[in-house]
């Protein structure tokens, strides 16, 4: 088994620290809930301790989960490249674009999978397998036993049909799923459950900044603290739709004096990143309102000043798979504008906790509209900032995960505790 | 003896006698009219005060009619100044005396009252004793005009040390003797501080006063912390219900059910069949998840039909069905389906949505899991009612009656057949949960139960 190398700041935040934005009766269903779990070992497997979604949220939550007082664990999978390339591959694939993965591939896959499971010890009272990587540890079920859940952290709900016909054969052996989202689930003869990712409202991304050091990150970036400002915060990806955000803000900049950021990093697994940015470059020109900013990944403090200065804050995807960004501009109480794909839709309700649209015409109609009533902007973003607090944020995650591993093996609808 | 020496005896003795019959005299008057004031005052230390400067008031004329008498006398003028001197000093003594005797008594009698245990009592009588003791040698020492100053000094820089070493002591046990001075509240009364702490005082001490709160928690507050902050004192109890009220909450995990409909024909087919967890899910989510929000969020079906299918008309008639009107989901489920069919019948061309944006039909699972809550009485629940969770609100207003099938919410029924308190129940009851936020919901339930307690 590998050490677990959690970062420390996040040993550092205790459940506690959470009352005073979620209160304490929270936090005390939370402490209650793992008592209902004690001496129960949740063992967590994944592919990485670091890098990505899953890593990051897995950080975050085992502290939490063994101040509950509940024995969470967490181990990885090892492989060389090979393996890592086909698995992306998967990832791609699952998401609905289209992949070549040939049979030896597969077989390869299989044989680093099993290699796996000779390795690593399983310890847990429930196993909770994340993501397609490890998903054959389900063999393991016949001779080990216990409870097993898959947790898929992405978007399924088009995926490519080999690959899904591959992977569902095990994902059926389960017993129970879990989705991010409602349009991600599948037809399987196995419980599935929809639990939401979720924000981190103690961490450098997402915690309360002073106007100095907001000031001093616009300063850095030559930004206007006195003009409005629309930013859009992702990688350099055409799914994100760069261009289609600065043709949205050209044609509300003809009525509103206003500057946009575009800011983001590059995905080293992802060729396109550069030529993207180049285009993105050459689209924005020689507009004085137009920054883009090139930031590196762990950037947190910056992106939350751009987030904390914005006047408007865009997510104009093409395609998302639950779009966190819109949750963390949200907890900011910003307005959002942001297409209706993906997991969008459950965190804005068009015209309750954000605007949502469906084309360039539509983000820049949104956007003069919220330059132009800055008391219906407050109203949105309010609202959005309490939807998060009630059902994005990282102690509703844990609740929903302590919920599931109690209501494992339990068939009834109302669960007595 | 010469006619004159008897009367240089008789006339300091006859000055004796009289003061003697004067002191009785005096004290009768003085203590019939001290008696009858402090009675009317109704202070609880008026015997002991009474009963312990009786004997000493009538002794200090004594003393008096002793100095003048030597004053009268043939003795010498040294002699007259020592005597004089004398009878100050036994003045003095028995000042200190009584001093010491009152504030013994009146100590006993409020450390006692505050269930001070007998141990402080012992130390702080000694101490109040010690300390008048030498305040009473200090006067004597300088009456006889001995040199004082170094002792005071000696004396001042030790009770300065133990000053500083007890002072929060101190503070507590002198707040102590406010608070019951003050009577600003008593066993059994329920009190809330400005501080938030609130419960039932059950016992004040010298030092800390301890609050059982609604949790069933034991807080101990010191008594300085008590006298600088506010209190609300809600007095004694109301009428208990025998059956105490548990405030439960609950949690919910959504079960996605794989189930998709793209169109009016396809949701009417899947929620023929749906599960009742189904049926409660969709027509209460939106409240659920926008309980901030108002006015009366929309069932997702009339939601869906309207944002994805462009179906207006059929959107109203499905946000209209009034989800009160019905006592149980399958008559809710029959309502839905109704006005679906009736609108089938009229427009038979279905719509079909874009892919991604189907009506995904969830199933809602719940946890009941009991609070360390219970109010055995309307002020217990109100107060309550102010901290729990909207979870909790959410499962006793509108789980319980349509999922667990209650016939009214659990509010009511507890108001109803644990108090007798059918008039609140009923207004409770009438108000339409639907049509307001859930914190909306907590104030105006809050405000009908305090109109009713006030």
């Amino acid at each position: 088994m590998t050490d677990i190398s959690i970062n420390e700041q996040h040993f550092q935040t205790k459940i506690d620290d959470y009352a005073p934005v979620v209160g304490k009766n929270t936090i005390d269903e939370l402490k209650m809930l793992g008592r209902h779990l004690s001496g129960k070992v949740i063992q967590n497997i994944n592919s990485t301790y670091s890098g990505g979604g899953v890593a990051e949220i897995l950080n975050r939550m085992m502290p939490l989960l063994n101040q509950l007082g509940v024995d969470a664990r967490w181990d990885v999978i090892q492989g060389n490249n090979d393996f890592f390339d086909i698995t992306k591959k998967f990832h791609n694939a699952l998401q609905g674009q289209s992949e070549q993965v040939s049979d030896d591939e597969l077989a390869l896959f299989i044989e680093v999978s099993h290699q796996n499971m000779d390795r690593l010890k399983l310890v847990g009272d429930i196993l909770f397998i994340h993501d397609p990587q490890p998903i054959i540890f389900i063999e393991k079920k016949p001779e080990y036993g216990r409870q097993w859940v898959w947790r898929c952290h992405i978007d399924v709900s088009r995926p490519d049909s080999r690959i899904w016909e591959f992977i569902k054969q095990f994902v059926v052996r389960y017993d129970a799923a879990i989705f991010s989202a409602p349009n991600f689930a599948q037809q399987l003869p196995i419980r599935q459950f929809m639990i939401s990712p979720s924000i981190d409202p103690l961490s450098e991304k997402n915690r309360e900044l002073s106007r100095g050091q907001i000031d001093a990150v616009l300063n850095k970036y030559g930004l206007d603290a006195e003009k409005p400002l629309v930013v859009q915060i992702s990688r350099f990806d055409r799914l994100k739709d760069p261009i289609g955000v600065i043709d949205a803000f050209e044609m509300a900049q003809k009525s509103s004096d206003c500057q946009l950021v575009l800011a983001g990093g590059t995905a080293t697994d992802d060729p396109e990143c550069a030529s993207v940015l180049s285009e993105v470059r050459e689209r924005a020109g020689s507009n004085p309102d137009i920054k883009i900013l090139l930031i590196p990944p762990e950037s947190d403090l910056e992106i939350n000043a751009l987030q904390r200065a914005a006047t408007v804050i865009f997510q104009k995807s093409l395609r998302e798979g639950f779009g966190l960004t819109i949750s963390e501009a949200l907890w900011k109480g910003k307005p959002v504008v942001a297409s209706a794909v993906g997991g969008i839709p459950l965190q804005i309700k068009n015209k309750l906790t954000g605007l949502l649209c469906y084309s360039v015409e539509g983000a820049a109609y949104a956007l003069r509209q919220l330059l132009a009533n800055p008391d219906y902007a407050r109203k949105l973003g309010d609202n959005g900032r309490e939807h998060v607090r009630q059902h994005f944020l990282i102690t509703r995650h844990v609740r929903d995960y302590l919920l599931l591993f109690i209501s494992l093996g339990k068939k009834e609808e109302v669960i007595y505790l | 003896m010469t006619q004159e020496s008897w009367i240089n005896i008789i006339v300091p003795v006859a000055i004796v006698l009289a003061f003697l019959i004067i002191g009785l005299w005096a004290r009768r008057v003085v203590y019939n009219n001290l008696q009858s004031k402090l009675t009317k005052m109704g202070w609880g230390g008026r015997g002991v005060l009474i009963q312990s400067t009786r004997g000493p008031f009538f002794f200090w004329f004594l003393i008096l009619g002793c100095y003048v008498a030597v004053q009268v006398s043939i003795l010498q003028e040294n002699i007259k100044e020592i005597a004089g001197r004398v009878l100050a000093s036994i003045f003095i003594i028995s000042i200190i005396w009584l001093l010491m005797i009152l504030t013994e008594r009146l100590l006993n009698l409020y450390l006692i009252e505050i269930k001070t245990p007998s141990r402080p009592i012992r130390y702080i009588v000694n101490g109040v004793r010690i300390t008048l003791l030498v305040l009473g040698v200090l006067i004597l020492i300088d009456f006889w005009g001995w040199p004082v100053t170094p002792i005071i000094l000696v004396l001042a820089a030790a009770i300065l040390t133990v000053i500083v070493a007890t002072r929060d002591a101190l503070a507590d046990i002198f707040s102590g003797f406010e608070l019951v001075a003050g009577r600003t509240f008593k066993e059994g009364d329920f009190i809330k501080l400005g501080s938030s702490e609130e419960g039932y005082v059950t016992d004040m001490g010298w030092r800390n006063t301890l609050i059982k709160t609604l949790d069933q928690q034991t807080i101990v507050i010191p008594n300085s912390k008590l006298v600088r902050d506010t209190i609300t004192n809600f007095g004694r109890p109301l009428t208990k219900s025998s059956q105490p009220f548990r405030f439960f909450t609950r949690l919910q995990l959504k079960e996605l059910t794989g189930l998709r409909a793209a169109s009016v024909p396809e949701l009417l087919k899947v929620l023929k069949n749906a599960p009742d967890s189904v049926i409660y899910y969709h027509t209460h989510n939106f409240l659920e998840e926008h309980q901030y929000l108002t006015p009366e969020p929309a069932n997702d079906f009339a939601l869906w039909v309207y944002d994805s299918l462009d179906l207006p008309v059929l959107s109203e008639k499905l946000a209209n069905i009034d989800t009160l009107e019905y006592t149980s989901l399958g008559a809710l489920r029959s309502a839905i389906i109704t006005v679906i069919e009736r609108y089938l019948a009229d427009e038979p061309k279905a719509k079909t949505a874009k892919a991604g944006v189907e009506f995904n039909f969830i199933k809602s699972v719940i946890a009941v899991i009991p609070t360390p809550y219970y109010a055995s009485d309307l002020r217990e629940f109100v107060e309550i009612l102010r901290k729990i969770t909207i979870d909790s609100l959410y499962f006793h207003i509108f789980e319980s009656r349509l999922r667990l099938k209650s016939k009214s919410n659990d509010f009511s029924t507890w108001m109803r057949t644990g108090l007798g308190e059918n008039d609140l129940a009923d207004q409770i009851e009438k108000l339409v949960p639907y049509t307001t936020t859930l914190e909306g919901l907590r104030s105006t339930i809050i405000r009908q139960v305090e109109k009713r307690i006030k």
